[in-house]
């Protein structure tokens, strides 16, 4: 009983949260996990893959998930070396598609050789598509840069009205300043006389 | 060279991210093609995408058979057992044997497994 409920525990547990999480316990489990990357495919898409042949109430569990990334492996290293093995024979260096396809069929994996065919020439018509979006990417960056220009061609106006200003003073605080207190009346500027930091500041302007 | 150069962009995650268009990430599975072993030499840009189909299509097929296997037990949790059931029932799983033998060696129901291999080799 109390197997059944740990094995039913698991699956809920890692399929809703994150696959990698639980490795995050320990250092020497990350490290192992780390180095079983490498081997596997990942287990989150091996998973999702498998679902899509379960009825949806299914269940699978994590050590079904596993097994399968081993099988996984073993199945690409399996048909690598078959394709590998025809290569040497043929004095060729580079194992190819044609290579692949070949060794899927001396292993008895016919059934495979139709969708594969057709997964390649879907995804050369994508591939196609997929060479015009660094274009489109360029005309986005010319757009920036134009929009870029725009935004200099707005900050000319405000350098033209500080240019043309008649105020010219080497602070640019003071210039504002002067504008700014030439609008008070004189109570104002009475207060601002009482201030040690606005004396300096008006003294300044009179010299 | 110009094709093997789309590749390689594609096998580096640029435009297309981590896996693009595939359900498998590619450079993964260029990976475990070179550690298969020392007479691997060089890939071209086709073969891991041919793969990703491939390993899709066969953990599909391997799912599908271990499924059967746990619904004739009257479960609906999928367990390596079933994969290792489906493996030793279907003909061009026979490369699997060892691998889901030895990972049910440390199982209850090892020595059943052990004996099913010897038969299997006997015939």
């Amino acid at each position: 009983m109390e197997d059944e409920s740990h094995n039913n525990t698991l699956p809920n547990g890692f399929n809703t949260g994150s696959p990698e999480s639980p490795f995050l316990k320990t250092s020497t489990t990350t490290t192992q996990h780390n180095k079983e990357q490498d081997r596997f495919l990942p287990i989150a898409n091996v998973g999702r893959i498998m679902k899509k042949v379960i009825p949806p109430n299914g269940k699978i569990s994590k050590d079904a998930k596993e097994t399968v990334q081993e099988c996984v492996s073993e199945f690409i290293s399996f048909v690598t070396g078959e394709a590998s093995d025809k290569c040497q024979r043929e004095k060729r260096k580079t194992i190819n598609g044609d290579d692949v396809i070949w060794a899927i069929t001396t292993l008895g994996f016919e059934d495979y050789v139709e969708p594969l065919k057709t997964y390649l020439q879907k995804y050369k018509e994508i591939e196609g598509e997929k060479l015009s979006i660094p274009k489109q990417m360029r005309s986005e960056q010319r757009l920036q840069q134009h929009h870029n220009n725009y935004h200099d061609q707005n900050n000319q106006p405000f350098n033209g009205a500080y240019a043309s200003s008649n105020l010219i003073s080497q602070p640019p605080y003071v210039p504002t300043d002067q504008k700014f207190s030439l609008t008070f009346s004189p109570n104002s500027i009475q207060s601002q006389l009482r201030q040690q930091d606005q004396i300096d500041s008006v003294g300044h302007w009179y010299e | 060279m110009r094709q093997a150069g789309a590749y390689s962009g594609l096998l580096c995650g640029g435009v297309s991210g981590r896996t693009g268009p595939h359900s498998l990430p590619l450079a993964r599975i260029k990976k475990i093609m070179k550690n298969s072993g020392e007479d691997v030499k060089m890939i071209s840009g086709e073969a891991p995408i041919i793969f990703s189909k491939a390993c899709e299509l066969f953990i599909e097929e391997l799912t599908r058979r271990s499924w059967i296997m746990a619904i004739q037990g009257k479960r609906r949790t999928l367990h390596k057992e079933d994969l290792a059931s489906a493996v030793i029932a279907t003909d061009i799983f026979d490369f699997l044997i060892t691998l889901v033998s030895s990972s049910e060696s440390h199982a209850v129901g090892g020595a059943t497994n052990v004996m099913e291999v010897e038969t299997i080799d006997c015939s």
